[in-house]
Parts: C-alpha cells; sequence; structure tokens
C-alpha cells in the first residue's frame, strides 16, 4: 500500500499535512502521536469515511480515494468496537458475510470457524452488552477480518481496556497477525504498545509524520526531541558549542557550561541537543572506565515495580538527570539526599538537530 | 425553633408536590367532566348527571355522519402520520448524519407547525389547496396533517439518532454494508422505538386537529373533531359527548402504546 501527498484540511488548518507512506503487504504498521496529531484522521482516509482533500492511496498500484467506503474491501476495528448492540455476537459476525449475499449454509460454517479461532464459542447467542470488554474485542476483530481483507485497520483497539487485559490481548492481536497475515494499520497513542506489535512505527505531530522507523531505531536514534520524549523518558540539554568533528568521541558544551563527551555521526551545533536515555546512565559510590562520570546529588528516588527511578542533580551545574536502574541482586538503593557518581559512554550520549 | 437548612428544602418540595397535584386535578376535572356526562339519560346536558345510560353512545355508533367522520378522521390520521415520519426520518439523517449544509434551517422548519399558531398555517395553505384543485379532498388534509405531524418523528428520531455514535453506522459501511444495507439493518433497528412513538404522536396530532379540517375539507372528507365542532354550533347533546369521549380513549389508548410499544420493540 502507498499513501501519496494524502493531506486533510479542515476550515485552512492541515489536520493531515500532505504524507507520504510505503506499506510492505504483511506488516504490522503503527502510528502513533498525541492526541490530535491526526492518526486517526488519517486511518479515516484510508478506510474511506473521510475523504483527503488532496494526494492518492493506492492499494496493489489501484488508487482506492473514489472508492466507496463499503467496496474497499478494508477492515477495521474501531475504538470502543462499535458493535451493533442489538445483534448477537453471530449475527455481528455473519454481517459482513450476510451483506455480501452469500448464503445461509455458508455464511453459518464460516462464522463458526472464525469464533472458534477467537475463542469465542458459547457466547454466539448473547448481545454484546452482555460481553466482557475482552470478548468484545474479539467479536470485533472476528467480525472485521471474516471477509479476509487485505489490510486491517485498527484504531485504538485496547484503549478501553484495562492494563492486564490490554497485555494479554496485544499477545492476541500478535498471534492474529502471524496467522492471517494480512497487513495492520494500527493506531494507537501508548509507545508500549506500539513497540510491542509492530514492524515499522511511525510518530506523528501536528498532522505530520516526524519519523518512520523500526521501534528501536526510533528509540536509539530518535531525530528530533519530540520523539525522543514521545517514546520513552529522556533527559535533554540544549548544546552551546559548535563543533565540525564526528564520528570520534569529542566534547560537547551544554547551556550552564557543562561538558559532555559525546561520539555522534551528526555534527552538534548551537540549538541542538543532548540526550540521554535512563537507562545507560551508571550510579554508584565509585565509577571506573566511562566516557563521563560526574559527582552528583539523589534529589528523588523511587523504587517501582521491576525499576528503581532516580532523579539526580549533577554537583555544580544545572542538570538533573533521570536515571533507571535494574533492582537486581546487590543493586544499592541511594536515599535522597545520599552524594554519588553517575556516569555513561559517549556512545549513550545522542546529539538531536531539533 | 431554628429551622435547620435540611427542613426548609423539605417543605420546599411538599409545596412543589401539591402544586403538581393541583394542577394535574385541574386537567383532569374537565375530561371526566365530559366521560360523565356523556352517560346522560336526559336529551340536554347537565352535571352531575341524573341517570346513567348509554343511549348516546348507541345513537353515536347509529348516526352515519359521526361514523363517516371518525373513519375519515383515522383514514387521514394513518396518510398524515406516515408522510411525517417518513419526512421526519429523512429530516432528522440529514441534520444529525449528514450535517449538510443548512441543516440548521431543516431543523427549525420541521420543529415550526409545532409552535406555529395553526391558523397561520391554514390561511397559508388554503389558496395552494385550491391552486393545485386539491381542496376539499382528503388529499387537501393529508398533506396539511402530515405538516402538522412533522415534529413529533423529526424530534424523536433526532434523539435517537444522538444517543448512539454515528461509528456504528460507519463500521456497518467499513464491513461491505452500502448506504440502504446499513439503514435497513443498523440504521433503521436502533431508531425503530422512536419511530414508532413519532407515528403514534403524529397521528394523534392529527385526530385532534380542527382547524387546518375547517378550512381544506369538505361535508364528505369531515374529520370527527370538525363535526364536533359543527354541530356544536346549533345544539348540545349528550351525544356530542359521547363523541368527545371517544376520541379522548382512543387518544389515550395511543398515548399509552407510544410509551409502552417503543420499550417493547427495544427489549425484543
Amino acid at each position: 500500500m502507498s499513501i501519496r501527498n494524502v493531506s486533510k484540511t479542515y476550515a485552512s488548518i492541515d489536520a493531515v499535512a500532505p504524507t507520504s507512506l510505503e506499506i510492505e503487504s504483511g506488516d504490522f504498521f503503527a502510528i502513533i502521536g498525541p492526541s490530535g496529531s491526526g492518526k486517526s484522521t488519517l486511518l479515516g482516509m484510508i478506510a474511506g469515511y473521510i475523504d483527503p482533500s488532496a494526494g492518492q492511496i493506492a492499494v496493489d498500484g489501484r488508487d482506492i480515494v473514489p472508492v466507496p467506503i463499503y467496496r474497499r474491501n478494508i477492515g477495521m476495528v474501531f475504538q470502543n468496537y462499535a458493535l451493533f448492540p442489538h445483534h448477537t455476537v453471530f449475527q455481528n459476525v455473519a454481517y459482513p458475510l450476510k451483506v455480501r449475499g452469500l448464503a445461509k449454509q455458508e455464511i453459518a460454517t464460516r462464522v463458526r470457524e472464525s469464533l472458534a479461532m477467537e475463542r469465542l464459542e458459547g457466547v454466539e447467542t448473547r448481545k454484546p452488552a452482555e460481553l466482557s470488554g475482552g470478548q468484545q474485542q474479539r467479536v470485533a476483530l472476528a467480525r472485521a477480518s471474516i471477509y479476509q481483507p487485505s489490510i486491517l485497520l485498527m484504531d485504538e483497539p485496547l484503549g478501553a481496556l484495562d492494563k492486564n487485559l490490554r497485555d494479554e490481548m496485544q499477545e492476541e492481536i500478535k498471534r492474529f497477525h502471524h496467522e492471517l497475515g494480512v497487513t495492520v494499520i494500527y493506531v494507537t497513542h501508548d509507545q508500549q504498545e506500539a513497540a510491542f506489535l509492530a514492524d515499522r512505527v511511525a510518530i506523528m505531530k501536528d498532522g505530520k509524520m516526524v519519523q518512520i522507523d523500526t521501534p528501536r531505531l526510533l528509540y536509539e536514534q530518535p531525530n528530533s526531541r519530540f520523539v525522543a520524549e514521545f517514546l520513552g523518558e529522556a533527559s535533554i540539554f540544549s548544546v552551546k558549542s559548535t563543533v565540525a568533528r564526528s564520528g570520534q568521541k569529542h566534547k560537547v558544551v551544554l547551556d550552564d557550561g557543562t561538558q559532555v563527551v559525546v561520539r555522534s555521526k551528526l555534527r552538534s551545533a548551537d540549538g541542538h541537543f543532548a540526550c540521554i536515555r535512563p537507562e545507560r546512565i551508571m550510579i554508584g559510590a565509585r565509577l571506573k572506565g566511562l566516557d563521563n562520570v560526574y559527582r552528583a546529588t539523589v534529589r528523588e528516588s523511587l523504587y517501582t515495580p521491576g525499576s528503581i527511578r532516580y532523579r539526580v542533580a549533577l554537583d555544580g551545574t544545572d542538570c538533573v538527570l533521570k536515571v533507571r536502574v535494574l533492582p537486581q541482586g546487590n543493586v544499592e538503593f541511594h536515599e535522597h539526599g545520599t552524594s554519588v557518581q553517575v556516569g555513561w559512554s559517549a556512545d549513550d550520549t545522542i546529539i538531536l538537530k531539533e | 425553633m431554628k429551622m435547620s437548612e435540611k427542613m426548609i428544602w423539605a417543605a420546599w418540595e411538599r409545596i412543589l408536590r401539591a402544586l403538581v397535584t393541583v394542577v394535574l386535578i385541574g386537567f383532569l376535572v374537565p375530561i371526566l367532566v365530559v366521560v360523565a356526562v356523556s352517560f346522560e339519560p336526559k336529551t340536554y346536558l347537565s352535571f352531575p348527571p341524573s341517570g346513567f345510560s348509554v343511549q348516546w353512545y348507541v345513537q353515536f355508533i347509529h348516526n352515519g355522519d359521526y361514523t363517516s367522520a371518525l373513519m375519515n378522521s383515522i383514514l387521514i390520521g394513518v396518510a398524515a402520520a406516515s408522510l411525517a415520519t417518513i419526512a421526519g426520518i429523512c429530516g432528522a439523517l440529514g441534520v444529525i448524519r449528514a450535517a449538510a449544509p443548512g441543516s440548521t434551517l431543516v431543523g427549525i422548519l420541521s420543529v415550526a407547525p409545532a409552535v406555529l399558531p395553526q391558523i397561520v398555517l391554514a390561511i397559508g395553505l388554503y389558496p395552494i389547496s385550491v391552486w393545485l384543485g386539491l381542496q376539499g379532498t382528503l388529499l387537501a388534509v393529508i398533506f396539511a396533517h402530515a405538516v402538522i405531524g412533522l415534529p413529533f418523528p423529526f424530534i424523536t428520531v433526532c434523539g435517537a439518532l444522538t444517543a448512539y455514535s454515528s461509528r456504528l453506522e460507519i463500521a456497518s459501511m467499513s464491513l461491505g454494508a452500502n448506504y440502504f444495507q446499513t439503514f435497513r439493518h443498523v440504521t433503521f433497528p436502533m431508531i425503530r422505538p422512536a419511530v414508532i412513538a413519532g407515528f403514534i404522536f403524529a397521528f394523534a396530532a392529527s385526530l385532534d386537529e380542527l382547524v387546518l379540517a375547517i378550512f381544506l375539507s369538505s361535508p364528505a372528507t369531515r374529520t370527527l373533531p370538525l363535526l364536533l365542532w359543527e354541530q356544536l354550533n346549533f345544539q348540545i347533546t349528550p351525544e356530542l359527548a359521547a363523541a368527545a369521549t371517544v376520541i379522548l380513549v382512543v387518544t389515550s389508548i395511543l398515548i399509552f402504546a407510544a410509551t409502552v410499544l417503543p420499550r417493547l420493540s427495544k427489549r425484543g
């Protein structure tokens, strides 16, 4: 599927700025961004219930923009599922086949197969309101896939579920994608979910795709401050010095005069940013063999399930760093006010152009 | 003793309750009087009734004028309510779902007949029906009553459409159903209770209507309220009260149906 210069303008405001994008068949592609970033609008244009102001959406080389929504043969799972409340589970799943005029016998067989695959046998005569959130979710999946669409769109499908169920459904969706081999375009505001599910992730901001990459590259090589902060945590500082060298270790001066050793392919210049991920920072009484080592004071310490989080201030500077360590073995827990050393490698300082 | 704040509110609640009771009794008394005097055995109206007799009902049934007027009323009511309901559904879909340009105007116009003085409508419709050659025909009254009835299905269906998200219809279309299939399988079942209620109210509005009927009907297409009004002009007998009671009973059944039927169909 390829999106070519697709845009949507509402009352001269760009909900989606001209966007181009290629998605390979069978890919799991996630679009994330804060609310109002245009991700749902983009999905609506692919599904066909929002008309693009300009551009083409080609599936297998054919532009589908002029094709009405009900002829596009694209599956869609909606936020809050949009199950028909007056239909039973069976009728909901049978609906796409019924409107396609299939024989009753065939509909019954295929619906039963699909319900079995989603482990929904036994609830087929119930109405959606009588189902749990997870079951409703699975009915929505069954209904959107029973007519074997080649593309499946999902708009925050897990938004209404609580945390544990959401984790379980993520596994379910992943399994579903593997079994059907369908191309999935998945919209969410949850970066963890996107990273868990998707082969590639696009980050949207103000109607523009700011970066498209694998989850790992997005996290390790963000191209902007926005991406770095949106995906995971980061300590970010403005850079004052301009250094022409690149590819080798060199010193960079931050706004408050602090010097940091960096190895980045990007040229750093005034107005750029230095970004350090919290889990790349070591904390301890004495650190050795790191490019950057500073004396620091613990300002905040917090034990959370699976990690210890700190906020430490580098002594004699304005820099405050977020640090996260795994509470494994004999790791020491540093109380508030403790004097410690923090350090990290030159390779773990990311330079951001904007 | 100092009155606590809670006691003041409790007293206020009692006053409100008393007020509602008085108003309801005020409405009910004249209605009950009509029913009572319709069983009057004498040939003139008196209250309290001097006895009990159903002779005026017997006479009502055997009076060809009344029965044909009743049939006219029912025929006009069903036809007008059907037209009003179809128009009301279309209008509500346009205003709520399509948000088409001019939808505010459509909304105002659809509700207007409920608040506009009927005499204004009547004066406007009269020359039109003469011009179209429909004056005195059933069609003229049917169209006029459809206009009177329109606000009811329009309002109830608008309410039903706003009660659920248009996502359901979008989902239906994304699953391969075209506009007609979506209306048949999704929209209509969702709004059915509102359609039934709107139809009944539109029918009741037609059954009660007098002013437009005066302007637009002929002796052959007289409705029941019109006949009553004509009779009132030269003699007042308990037969009139009997006819009024028939209208009252039919309307009461309709109002009851309008509240009960939609709930039943929602469950089914």
